[in-house]
């Protein structure tokens, strides 16, 4: 039944165009509208900078730290403030182990709870594969860690990122994720928290994903 | 319901004008995504050279589309993805019940999809017996109205917060308030049960990717990462325009939509989905089908002309930009595409008598080809759907009249005796009398051209 509708429409289309006129081909070399890739080498300082500075227009928090103890002592700072600290958090590894290194008092902590026990939980943490600093983007890549639901269901995400994971525009993130071996199932791009603008265009922050978004970027790794 | 057809858009569109908040509404709307917009597309230095390249690779996609679809769909296919094709909407929405029958849903969250707007699918769910959420703030708002949408990016745009207010009190017995964070918040609640609850998640597409099976969705919600990551079953609905070759003419495409859409950088959430989840223990739904639809769409590839309609990738620009939406808003466009993009759509889509108004909706000023990011050359596909039209409607005394005119025009002894006779009849017969009720006509004067010269 479907595959005479694959034909019927396949059909349609060749026929269409066969009747019809190629378009006036523009000779243009793709590619030649991107920016130039700046290949001049930047500074891990520089680019953490672009990137809180991107993140900030967003209305995301940036935090840039040197090291484990640092990123413990932020992970703590952002979460002691919270009222209530049911914690889910990504199956990497590391993100417990810098947990760990926080004496926060913590109601109850889960790894990567699935899509019905999701919903209870106040803040999610996870790290990320790769960030974009001329947007404030993170790029979670499903193949390297469970985190699409810690990211997205809590009302506060917090992500933890090294300063050699941050590229500097959009085009080397697709071409990262293009040359994998084999594209992941899911790759999600998060550029700031959750927003609407939908009643009387006045911007509300929250509206489906989290409320707020805080990423720790360690500057020394 | 409030549902205009298009047939109807001259009459629709005086009851939009007398309406004075709609049109409050829609000038502060279209003046802030139009300033949005000249300032995003200001902060990149090739704006115009994006445009031109997005052109060339959606003119390349439309002439080899039979190739890049089937290119599309084994790709997808070999990474998990079942592929339905549908012939037009019923068809489509046909898929889609049977495949919500077959996973026995009973709550079916959705995010916004113009393409299963244009096929009327809730109607078919609700009929088949299913509950179908629709979960952008906007969508639902309108969804609860029982009104359909009146922009492409911002559905609701006609609504008050005041009328949101009392429709949240009547349908979620919410206490009156004029905080827009708390109607969104009570939203999100209650949304966050139906997703809790969902069977099945249906969305659109922004963009297929031929050369990987990857299917990209925008947002900034987070309602579409919700629809498609926590239900087990996974329906993307795509007309089968949305293709584009490789991967990397994504860096083309997701500067230009967000800029022309909203002016920001990028949306707050990109989804790329690739085929279904490789590991039984990962995240994510267990099925991912991607239904293509046809429905017209083909037909538009015949003429250079009309296929550059295919070449839209939704983003509200056009709508933002023109003189007639600013003033009479998208509902008396009787379509889910309103605006100049969807007077050229519409027609086409439906058939030319439903919506023979909509090509005569502008004034041809040419601010929606300005604006448009895959420079789709608007005025000239309505002045093409004109000619279509008129074959069909002229009446036979303007025929006859054109035929007069054009015979007067030919003889210089006809044209100096009708303009005398022009000037003496005026006084007695009203001319034009379409054109002259809203404005005078100017009288003509007492001597021509051809006698002030002569008299010289």
């Amino acid at each position: 039944m479907n595959n005479s509708a694959r034909e019927d429409i396949l059909g349609a289309i060749r026929s269409h165009l066969a009747a019809s006129v190629p378009y006036d081909k523009q000779e243009i070399s793709h590619g030649s509208s991107r920016m130039n890739t700046d290949t001049n080498p930047i500074s891990s300082a520089s680019i953490c900078g672009q990137f809180k500075m991107s993140l900030e227009a967003v209305d995301g928090h940036g935090r840039i730290v040197h090291g484990d103890k640092e990123i413990a002592q932020a992970l703590t700072e952002i979460i002691s403030v919270l009222s209530q600290t049911k914690i889910a958090i990504s199956d990497n590894p590391e993100v417990e182990r810098l947990l760990n290194l926080t004496d926060l008092e913590i109601e109850e902590l889960s790894i990567a709870p699935n899509a019905h026990d999701i919903f209870r939980f106040d803040v999610g943490i996870s790290t990320a594969q790769a960030a974009i600093a001329e947007t404030g983007t993170l790029v979670l890549d499903s193949t390297g860690e469970r985190h699409r639901l810690v990211s997205l269901v809590p009302p506060v995400h917090i992500a933890i990122i090294r300063a050699s994971q941050i590229y500097r525009t959009l085009g080397e993130v697709l071409t990262l994720i293009h040359g994998a071996k084999e594209v992941s199932p899911a790759v999600t791009f998060i550029t700031g928290p959750s927003r609407t603008a939908d009643i009387e265009l006045t911007l509300a922050i929250g509206v489906h994903g989290p409320q707020e978004l805080y990423v720790i970027i360690d500057e020394v790794n | 319901m409030n549902h205009l057809s298009s047939e109807t858009f001259d009459q629709n569109a005086k009851a939009a004008l007398a309406d004075a908040h709609l049109r409050g509404a829609l000038k502060n709307a279209t003046s802030l995504f139009g300033e949005r917009r000249k300032a995003a597309a200001a902060s990149l230095p090739n704006w115009e050279d994006l445009r031109t390249e997005a052109r060339a690779i959606k003119d390349e996609v439309l002439w080899h589309l039979d190739r890049y679809l089937e290119e599309f769909v084994h790709n997808a296919e070999s990474r998990g993805a079942k592929i339905h094709w549908a012939r037009d909407a019923a068809e489509a929405n046909s898929i889609i019940c049977g495949l919500a029958t077959e996973c026995k849903a009973h709550t079916i969250v959705k995010s916004k999809s113009m393409t299963t707007e244009e096929t009327h699918l809730n109607t078919a769910l609700e009929a088949a017996g299913m509950q179908v959420v629709e979960t952008d703030l906007g969508e639902y708002i309108i969804q609860l109205a029982e009104e359909p949408p009146s922009h492409i990016i911002a559905p609701a745009i006609h609504k008050t917060r005041g009328q949101i207010a009392e429709l949240f009190n009547a349908e979620l017995g919410m206490p009156l308030t004029d905080d827009v964070a708390r109607l969104t918040s009570t939203a999100r609640a209650t949304l966050r049960d139906r997703f809790a609850a969902a069977d099945a998640g249906i969305s659109g597409v922004n963009f297929a990717i031929a050369e990987t099976g990857t299917i990209v969705i925008v947002e900034n919600e987070g309602n579409i990462r919700l629809t498609t990551s926590l239900p087990p079953v996974h329906i993307a609905v795509m007309g089968i325009e949305k293709v584009l070759p490789r991967f990397a003419d994504l860096d083309v495409f997701l500067k230009l939509l967000p800029r022309s859409g909203t002016g920001q950088r990028l949306t707050t959430y990109q989804s790329f989905i690739t085929g279904t989840k490789r590991q039984p223990g990962d995240e994510g739904p267990e099925q991912l089908h991607i239904v293509l639809l046809d429905n017209g769409r083909s037909r538009m590839l015949a003429h250079p002309v009309t296929r550059q309609s295919l070449a839209c990738i939704r983003c509200g620009a056009c709508l933002n930009a023109c003189p007639v939406y600013q003033q009479v808003g998208g509902h008396a466009y009787g379509s889910v595409y309103p605006g100049p993009v969807g007077a050229v759509i519409t027609p086409q889509l439906m058939g030319i008598q439903k919506a023979a108004q909509l090509p005569y909706a502008s004034s041809l000023c040419g601010a929606c080809r300005e604006v448009c990011p895959v420079k789709i050359d608007i005025p000239r596909l309505l002045l093409h759907l004109r000619g279509e039209i008129s074959p069909l409607k002229g009446k036979l005394s303007e025929r006859l009249a054109f035929k007069i005119w054009a015979q007067v025009m030919m003889r210089p002894s006809l044209y100096k005796m009708s303009s005398v006779m022009g000037r003496f009849m005026q006084r007695f017969v009203p001319v034009a009398k379409a054109w002259t009720k809203g404005r005078d006509l100017r009288p003509i004067e007492s001597k021509s051209f051809h006698e002030l010269w002569s008299d010289e």
